[in-house]
Formats: structure tokens, C-alpha cells, sequence
């Protein structure tokens, strides 16, 4: 254990602030540099190249240190020990890395090329090659961020490149989009690279001002066609869900729109862009140095071939929108829209956070450290409280670097149709934020709250629902503290208030990571009614325990029965008994014995996951058989569980997908059970709460999931012998998958349009007509979660459909050479393999 | 190592402690190989495809249905072993989550490992799988090895270390004995 909190740092029992564990923490990753303790701690006997290494990886990490200062003396200890081979190997190789693994440092590296170029411009014919190399075979692949990452890099070089240095390239690439935007309006890959040569731009500029305006201006005349057009899929993304027409303050803005209008804005003001950093101009004092670099040995940039046709990657591309919750402020905390520094702070801390999902301590140290890497000025003092910004006095900025910070995480959190990472990485970050900085990051964590909940009724469903999976689960890593007083006059709002069903949800989450008494402590008074007794009750209570439920004896029976593991021809008799007096009472008779068979086993298997699971894998085959003899009977099954399990709806869930995995129970039976059946007997209460949500959601990754692993599966499986995948499954299976979001789609209308009879039943005046308002705008946002799943199914299909067809000619032309092997490319196979459970094998 | 070595550490690597103990298993496996280490077959690596994590440092109150709800947010779990008590079959504070994919797991390690679960910080590690017998705790009294000599108190974890409870029980039942004898001395 030991060990283990040394690794990682903020360990330990309880707290984690401990400075003492953080300082030993960055000893021993070795991330620290002389800043510490003042010290010289290095010893005579560290080669150079390990020194520069360590220089490399720390660099402008230190905000004490004047940036000239520390890359001055890299470039020195480099150049002075340029006879070291191993050291300018590495030296260039520790850069590319860098430039692509930790995106805020690419200027500090540049600058210390830069440096070193004016005593030994080799470095630079060293770098540029490799350079060129990596962009193009990130180009190949379509790894579109590396490919932004490396140009980034190569922008801050523009000063020591001879003629047009990275313009052609930007060219080149702007043509390629062109002929895709031409070519299909639902393109997405020519958007990307619109992205990727504004976002370049502004590297250029500042890397070489007062030179290149002219072509700026020539190359953002072509932008601006493709990125003012609104794309296609935009409507689709867009994270939030306006309740009327007129409700304009829930629409965003396309980023590569915005992007485009905040270069203009920067074009016409001489590219000023004074949030970046330029860490290669020296201080006037050192006016030899600075003369140095104003007039550097030139290079030739190798020429970037860029293929005529370009891939998507392994990454499925979307446009993306730009998303903020500090947006409606009175006092500006983070870049307006406006400024391009929104856009490109922005944008070098997604890349921070996206790249480093392998280590969420240092995205998060990086992330509060963010004023360590953009212009001095442009932040306020970290920790500067909200309050206290209304007091500083223009031009000072006002921006807070922690909002920008969790901004940043929230636009992954909140992306549509899905982020990078698993949501739950972005949670992560966040929670180490809090544990390192907590006085700074925890306030703006609350205000970001606030603005959610207050948006909560037009935010987009799907992530209305991330945001409570979110706040639970980072209230579980902080002790459940939160203001609830504050939202205390929401506990009488009635449940289909998007509030309250909020409330409702992330209370439930709560409970389901820890128990119903200790959130109960937690919460205000007002809010104890919304946990009933029976949550705190660690075993459901058994119904036919009560003489006074029908068939009370015969549930009893056979719950006895089950306890001693007797063999089914004894329950056999029971069920038929159900059966005929079932009959005599005017019963459905399997629907009747289904519910006293399922009851029992839960009841059995009360005490854990392991127990219930165990009691299903023993009765499978008449669960099995109960399921397949009739309609009522499968939705009975679901009931059951639903039913049991009522006061803990995360254990019925769980108990659900795995009955799916059996096949005991069928994806068409959760919908139909939950959109018609539990909706409508809830006259659409059903619809509001969150675990149903998430019951059906799961539900449709499940499915989806399997439809996309059986597709790769069958592309990989071209030009190999691998025929474990017919196309009879795959067809059957995406089948099954279309027919799944019809029977939504017409349920969800039902909803969204109030067509359902149950309506008919709620009392009448004022309190109906708000009821039915609420419950269609439920059925509204249902509506278009799922229709915009099915859509992206859709598209992955089609997509894969085009990728197939490539690779079937590629096989057959390969077939026709004789050359035997193809090129199956296996690398999508690897990325896409991990979507399903490989052998939970049947839904 | 997949890949060269990266520019910060990755946090879905196995412990100092899964490596110390697998290299007394190999004692030829080097450390500090020299060059032509390279050359070496390289032995299979246990953990290639690893889809099981140990989890530890749970409190002895942490449920099943909790750590469903937690490790379920890094993928479908196929399998949970809850560790207990040789003795008293009881849950005794660590368990085994095995996923369907190696992705889950080394998601699990990198989003999960460090973080609380039931307020109490978790370690995760990557295992080779769960094999039977290895839900039971290694302790001289049944639970884990750590919960024998513990000194400090840990109210999730039964309080003191096992063993030291009952080095004071000894004492303080001989102290009442010495007490009584000398007593009756008198």
C-alpha cells in the first residue's frame, strides 16, 4: 500500500490535500526540476542527454522563471554538447514526442530550436526531416490531432524557414477539403481540416509577424465558405434542446464559425493575438540574441505530400460546437466567444486532456497550471475569488484560469455524440483538480453546477442525464457535500420538473455509491421525505411473506424450494397449481406464474449481486422458457424485477442487463415494457426518472455495441480465412437494431405528440393541462436522444459499408496479383474491438 | 513496455508490488538488462490481455451493488469475486472485477485506480485472473496479510491490525490476572 501512495500521490487514508504527499509525489516521478527546495540536487554524474530530457519534460513549468531564461539554457546545454551523439538523437526525438503528448509546451520547444538553430542550424536539418515524416504518416493514418500538433510545432518554426515555410502545406490540405465539402455536405473530415489550418494560423503569425498578412488573408477567404456553412449534422450535436422556437439562448455555435470570425477580428487587428506565448523574443537588454533570431540561418521545408484521397481515422469525425457553462456572466471569467483566445486556449487544453488519459494527475496539474503556458496577463492570479473579479480594473484580465480549466473538461463531458475518453476519464480530471487545488477549482466546480441546473429543462437529455451521473459521482469522491439548501424550494416541485427529477436522479446515484443513511445525513430536511424507509431496508421486503397477496402460499413454496436447490420437477407442480387458480380468478396464467417464479428467485438471491446472479444461472432454463411463452409473460419478467427491486433501481438494472445476456430477456422487451407499458401506468411519470432513462440507454448501447463489433469483426475477417462472422448474423443483428429504434421512435412520438389514451385519466383544469406539457416535452427529449442514436448508427454503417467495399477490391486486386497477403489494416480492427462484451455472445 | 516511453508516466502499468513479486518468480529476468537483452525471447507477459483487476483498500462494509455501481462506469462487468475472511467468510476488504475487455481494465486502472469508493481511497491492479482460492484472505486470522500488524485505526477495517488486537487482548487479560493474583497476595 505504501508503495502504491508513493506512485500516485494524494493516496492515503481521507484527505489527499497534503502538501507533504504532492511535494514526494513529484520527487519521485521524477517531474521535478530545480524550482524545489532551491537546491541544486543533480549530481556531477547525470549524462547530458538524461539532463536535457528532464529540462525537456519540465519546461515552462516553473512560472518563476523567465521563459528566455530557461530556453536559452536548454539550447546552450544542447549545442555545447553537440559532439554527443546520443544527446542530439534524443534531443530531437524528445520534442516530437512532446509535441504530441504534451500540446501547451510545442512554443517552449520551438523556442528552443530556435535558439539552438543560431548556433548550430544542423538541428533544425535534424528535426525537419523526421518532423516532415511524422506528419505525413500521421496524414495516412488519419490521425488528425497528431497531424494539428506537429503543424502547430512546425508554425512556431515559421521564422527559419525559407519562402512560404507551412503555408504550402496549409494550402495543400485546404485544397483536399475543398473537393470533399464539394463533394458531400455531410462531410466531415474537410471540416476537420478547416479546423486544423485556422487553428495553425495564428502559430504562424505570431512566430513570424509583420509577414505574412497578405497570405493569411488569401487562405482565410477560402476557409470562410466552408466554415460559415453551416454543417449538416450540426442540429444533431447541438447540447441543447429548445423548449419552443423562440427560446434562442439554447443554440450554439459551430466552432470552426466562431474560429473563422475571431481570426477575422484578429486579421484586422494586425494578428495582435496577445494570449500566446513568445517564448523565443528575448528581453531588449538581450538585444545580441534578439538580432540573432531576427536574422536565423534559413531551411528548406521538405515537401509534405498530402494523398489525394484522405481517411477519417480511427476516430469517428463530427463538427463540433463550442460549449461553456460560465457563459451568461456578468462579469467575463473566461474569453468571450469573440476573442480567439477562447478558441485557442481552448483547443491546446483538449489536446492536453484528450492526449493524456494515461495520467490524470498531470492533465489535472496542467490544467490548474495553465497560466504557466500562454502569455503573462492574460489570466488573473489563480484563486482569485468570482466575487473579487468585479474589482479589478480594465485592461487587467479578468479571466479565472480554473474556469477555463473546468470549461475545458465540461466541453468533453458535455460532447456529443460521445467524447474521446469514457466519461468517467473526465470525471476523473476533475477530481484531481479538486484534490490539488481545492480552494480554486471547488468554487468554480459550484458555479458550473449552478449553471447546469439552471439549464437543466433545455438541456439536451443525454447529457442532462451525464450531469448527474457526474455530480453523484464526483459528490461521492468529496464526502456528499453540497449546498442543497440552495435548491430547497425544488423538493415541492412535482417529479416531472426537470429539477426535481434531478434531485430525485442524483440523489438515487448517491445512495446507489454509498447507503441510503449516510446521504440522509447529508441532505436538508426538507429532502429526507424523498428517501423512504424503504431504501434503508437492506433486503427488499418479500410480498408473499404477507398472507394478504394472492398466490402469497405458492410464492412462499417455492422460494423454499429454491433455497434447497430442489430439482424443478418439484416446482413444476406449484407453477400448475398458479396456473389453475389463476385461471379461476380470471388471471393471465403465465403471466401470473412468471411474476411468483421471478419474485421468488430475487427473493432468494436478496442478499447480493453474486446471490441473485447465482439464482438465475440455476433457474435459467424456466426463465428461459417463462420469457418465450408469451409477450405478457416476457414484460411480466421485467416487472418482476422492477418491481422488487423498486427502493434500489441501480441492483434492478444490473439484474437486467445480465437477463439480457442470457436472453432471457430481449431489447424490445425492456422498451416496450418501460416506454409503454411502466409509462403509461405512470400516466408518463415513468419518463422523468433517471433510471429508466438509464435503463433504456443501456439497453441501446448494448445493442448498438453488438452491431458495431459484429461489423468490424466482418471487415477485418476480409481477404483473411476468418468466416466466423456471416453476413446472415450481422444482417439479423442490425435488423434487430433498426426495428428496436422503430418501435422507440413510434412509442417516443406517441409521447412527444400525447396521443396516449392514459392521458385521459389526470384530473382536469390548469394541473392537467401542465402535466401533459411536461410529459410531451419528456417525450420530446426521449425523442431525440434516441433519434439521434439511430442516426449515428446509420452512419457507422454506411461508413463501414464504404470501408468494405474498399477493402473487398483491395483484396480482389491483391487476389488478382497474386501477391496472397493483403493489407487488412489491422488497426481499426484494434481500436473498434473493445465495443461489446465479446462472449456475453446473444443479447 | 508497449510503445516507447512516454513523456509522463502511465497509470495503467501493473504495481511495484505485482512486479516485485513476479520477479522472485523469474529470478533470470534482469532488471538492468544489458543490450543484447533485446535478443532474449521475451517472456510472454501474463498481463498482455489482462481483463482482471484486484481491487483493494475496501472497507469490510463496502457492498457488492457499490462497486458494481462504480466499476461498471469503465465498462459491463462480467465477474466479481468478493475477497472474505478465510474463516468467517466475510467480506474482508478487497475483491477481484473482471471485465469483458483488456481495454476496461486499463481504463479502470487509469480512471478508477486512486479515486474512493464508499469514502475510502481504492487501489486497483492489473491480475493475471481470478483463480479459486484466491478470494480468501492470507492473514494468519483469515483476513489480508496487512490487517494482521496494522497500528493505526481503521474503522472500515476492523480497527487495529488483528494480530496486534490480540496481543493486547493477551496483555490486558494477563494484567487482570497479574492484578487478581496480586490482590489475592495481599
Amino acid at each position: 500500500m505504501a508503495d502504491y501512495d508513493r506512485r500516485r500521490g494524494g493516496g492515503g487514508s481521507g484527505g489527499g490535500y497534503n502538501s507533504r504527499k504532492r511535494q514526494r509525489y513529484r520527487d519521485d516521478d521524477g517531474h521535478d526540476d530545480d524550482r524545489r527546495g532551491g537546491a541544486q540536487r543533480r549530481r556531477y554524474d547525470t549524462p547530458p542527454h538524461v539532463r536535457i530530457r528532464k529540462q525537456l519534460l519540465t519546461i515552462a513549468e516553473n512560472p518563476m522563471r523567465p521563459w528566455h531564461e530557461e530556453v536559452r539554457s536548454i539550447a546552450d546545454l544542447f549545442t555545447s554538447n553537440w559532439d554527443d551523439e546520443l544527446l542530439r538523437g534524443n534531443f530531437v526525438d524528445v520534442i516530437l514526442q512532446l509535441a504530441v503528448e504534451q500540446p501547451l509546451k510545442a512554443p517552449f520547444l520551438a523556442a528552443v530550436v530556435l535558439v539552438a538553430n543560431t548556433n548550430k542550424p544542423e538541428i533544425v536539418d535534424m528535426l525537419l526531416p523526421k518532423l516532415v515524416a511524422n506528419i505525413e504518416s500521421r496524414i495516412r493514418d488519419g490521425e488528425w490531432r497528431d497531424v494539428k500538433l506537429y503543424l502547430k510545432l512546425l508554425a512556431c518554426l515559421q521564422s527559419c524557414l525559407e519562402g512560404e515555410g507551412v503555408f504550402p502545406v496549409l494550402e495543400e490540405l485546404f485544397a483536399r477539403a475543398g473537393v470533399l465539402q464539394t463533394a458531400s455536405s455531410e462531410d466531415t473530415i474537410g471540416t476537420e481540416l478547416v479546423k486544423i489550418i485556422l487553428l495553425t494560423l495564428p502559430y504562424v503569425m505570431v512566430a513570424a509577424p509583420d509577414q505574412w498578412q497578405q497570405k493569411a488573408a488569401d487562405l482565410m477567404d477560402k476557409t470562410e465558405i466552408i466554415a460559415s456553412e453551416p454543417h449538416t449534422l450540426q442540429a444533431l450535436i447541438e447540447p441543447y434542446h429548445a423548449e419552443s422556437p423562440d427560446d434562442t439562448s439554447a443554440s450554439s455555435m459551430s466552432l470552426i464559425g466562431l474560429l473563422q470570425n475571431q481570426l477575422q477580428t484578429e486579421a484586422n487587428n494586425g494578428w495582435a493575438l496577445p494570449c500566446l506565448p513568445r517564448p523565443w523574443e528575448f528581453p531588449p537588454e538581450d538585444v545580441e540574441q534578439q538580432t540573432k533570431l531576427s536574422n536565423p540561418p534559413k531551411h528548406t521545408l521538405p515537401p509534405i505530400s498530402v494523398p489525394e484521397a484522405v481517411v477519417a481515422g480511427p476516430r469517428p469525425l463530427f463538427p463540433e460546437v463550442y460549449f461553456s457553462v460560465y457563459r451568461d456572466q456578468d462579469v467575463e471569467s473566461v474569453p468571450p466567444v469573440t476573442n480567439a483566445a477562447a478558441s485557442l486556449i481552448r483547443d491546446a487544453l483538449l489536446d492536453t486532456i484528450n492526449v493524456l488519459d494515461f495520467n490524470r494527475n498531470i492533465t489535472a496539474r496542467q490544467l490548474i497550471e495553465v497560466d504557466c503556458f500562454f502569455a503573462p496577463r492574460t489570466f488573473t492570479t489563480r484563486a482569485t475569488p468570482f466575487d473579487r473579479l468585479r474589482d479589478i480594473e480594465p485592461p487587467k484580465s479578468t479571466w479565472k484560469p480554473e474556469d477555463i480549466a473546468v470549461d475545458a473538461v465540461f466541453s468533453q463531458l458535455f460532447q456529443l455524440p460521445n467524447p474521446e475518453h469514457k466519461l468517467i476519464y473526465y470525471h476523473s480530471v476533475l477530481t484531481e483538480a479538486c484534490k490539488l487545488a481545492p480552494a480554486a477549482i471547488a468554487p468554480s466546480l459550484g458555479r458550473a453546477i449552478r449553471y447546469l441546473y439552471r439549464n437543466i429543462h433545455h438541456l439536451d437529455l443525454e447529457l442532462s442525464a451525464r450531469f448527474m451521473d457526474w455530480f453523484s459521482h464526483h459528490l461521492s469522491n468529496f464526502g456528499f457535500t453540497w449546498k442543497w439548501t440552495e435548491w430547497v424550494d425544488d423538493v415541492s416541485l412535482p417529479d416531472l420538473h426537470p429539477c426535481k427529477a434531478f434531485i430525485a436522479g442524483a440523489i438515487d446515484k448517491e445512495i446507489r455509491l454509498s447507503f441510503a443513511q449516510r446521504i440522509k445525513n447529508t441532505l436538508p430536511e426538507p429532502y429526507q421525505a424523498l428517501i423512504g424507509p424503504e431504501k434503508e431496508k437492506d433486503v427488499p421486503d418479500f410480498k408473499f411473506a404477507n398472507d394478504q397477496t394472492p398466490f402469497a402460499a405458492e410464492g412462499r413454496e417455492i422460494a423454499g424450494l429454491l433455497k434447497r436447490k430442489a430439482p424443478d420437477e418439484e416446482i413444476q407442480p406449484v407453477i400448475e397449481r398458479i396456473h389453475a387458480l389463476a385461471i379461476d380468478n380470471n388471471l393471465d396464467p403465465l403471466v401470473t406464474s412468471t411474476d411468483v417464479f421471478v419474485t421468488a428467485v430475487l427473493h432468494v438471491g436478496s442478499k447480493s449481486l453474486s446471490h441473485v446472479l447465482a439464482a438465475i444461472e440455476r433457474t435459467k432454463d424456466r426463465l428461459t422458457d417463462a420469457g418465450a411463452a408469451s409477450e405478457a409473460a416476457r414484460q411480466q419478467i421485467l416487472s418482476s424485477v422492477m418491481d422488487y427491486w423498486s427502493a434500489h433501481p441501480g441492483v434492478a438494472i444490473t439484474i437486467v442487463e445480465k437477463l439480457l445476456n442470457y436472453s432471457i430477456l430481449v431489447p424490445s422487451v425492456v422498451v416496450n415494457w418501460t416506454l409503454a407499458g411502466f409509462a403509461g401506468k405512470t400516466q408518463g411519470d415513468a419518463l422523468g426518472k433517471g433510471y429508466i432513462y438509464e435503463l433504456v440507454f443501456n439497453t441501446v448501447m448494448k445493442v448498438t455495441g453488438r452491431v458495431r463489433q459484429l461489423v468490424n469483426k466482418k471487415l477485418a475477417a476480409i481477404g483473411t480465412d476468418d468466416v466466423t462472422t456471416d453476413d446472415e448474423t450481422v444482417e439479423q443483428e442490425v435488423k434487430g437494431m433498426r426495428s428496436l429504434f422503430r418501435d422507440m421512435e413510434d412509442a417516443l412520438v406517441a409521447w412527444a405528440q400525447l396521443s396516449k389514451d392514459e392521458m385521459m385519466e389526470i384530473g382536469d383544469g390548469t394541473d392537467r393541462t401542465e402535466k401533459e406539457r411536461m410529459v410531451k416535452r419528456w417525450g420530446d427529449r426521449w425523442l431525440r436522444v434516441f433519434r439521434r442514436r439511430a442516426a449515428i448508427e446509420e452512419t457507422f454503417l454506411i461508413e463501414k459499408e464504404r470501408e468494405r467495399e474498399k477493402r473487398v477490391a483491395a483484396a480482389a486486386a491483391a487476389e488478382g496479383n497474386n501477391s496472397g497477403k493483403v493489407d487488412a489494416d489491422g488497426d481499426v480492427v484494434v481500436v473498434e474491438a473493445a465495443v461489446a462484451p465479446a462472449d456475453a455472445g446473444i443479447l | 513496455m508497449r510503445g516507447p516511453r512516454t513523456t509522463v508516466e502511465r497509470l495503467d502499468r501493473p504495481s511495484a508490488y505485482y512486479n516485485s513479486r513476479n520477479k522472485r518468480r523469474r529470478p533470470d529476468h534482469q532488471r538492468d538488462g544489458d543490450d543484447d537483452a533485446s535478443n532474449h525471447a521475451e517472456p510472454e507477459d501474463p498481463l498482455r490481455d489482462a481483463t482482471t483487476l484486484y481491487v483493494g483498500n475496501l472497507s469490510f462494509y463496502t457492498t457488492e451493488e457499490q462497486v458494481y455501481e462504480l466499476f461498471s462506469k469503465c465498462g459491463e462487468i462480467k465477474r466479481l469475486v468478493m475477497g472474505l475472511d478465510r474463516f468467517n467468510k466475510t467480506p474482508c476488504g478487497f475483491c477481484f472485477v473482471e471485465y469483458y475487455t483488456h481495454q476496461d481494465a486499463l481504463d479502470c486502472m487509469k480512471y478508477i485506480g486512486g479515486t474512493k469508493l464508499d469514502e475510502r481511497i481504492i487501489r486497483t491492479d492489473l491480475d493475471p485472473g481470478f483463480e479459486e482460492g484466491r478470494q480468501y484472505g492470507r492473514g494468519k486470522s483469515g483476513g489480508q496479510v496487512r490487517d494482521e500488524y496494522r497500528e493505526d485505526y481503521d474503522e472500515g477495517r476492523g480497527g487495529l491490525g488483528r494480530a496486534i488486537q490480540s496481543e493486547r487482548l493477551r496483555d490486558t487479560e494477563r494484567q487482570d490476572r497479574d492484578d487478581g493474583d496480586y490482590g489475592r497476595l495481599r
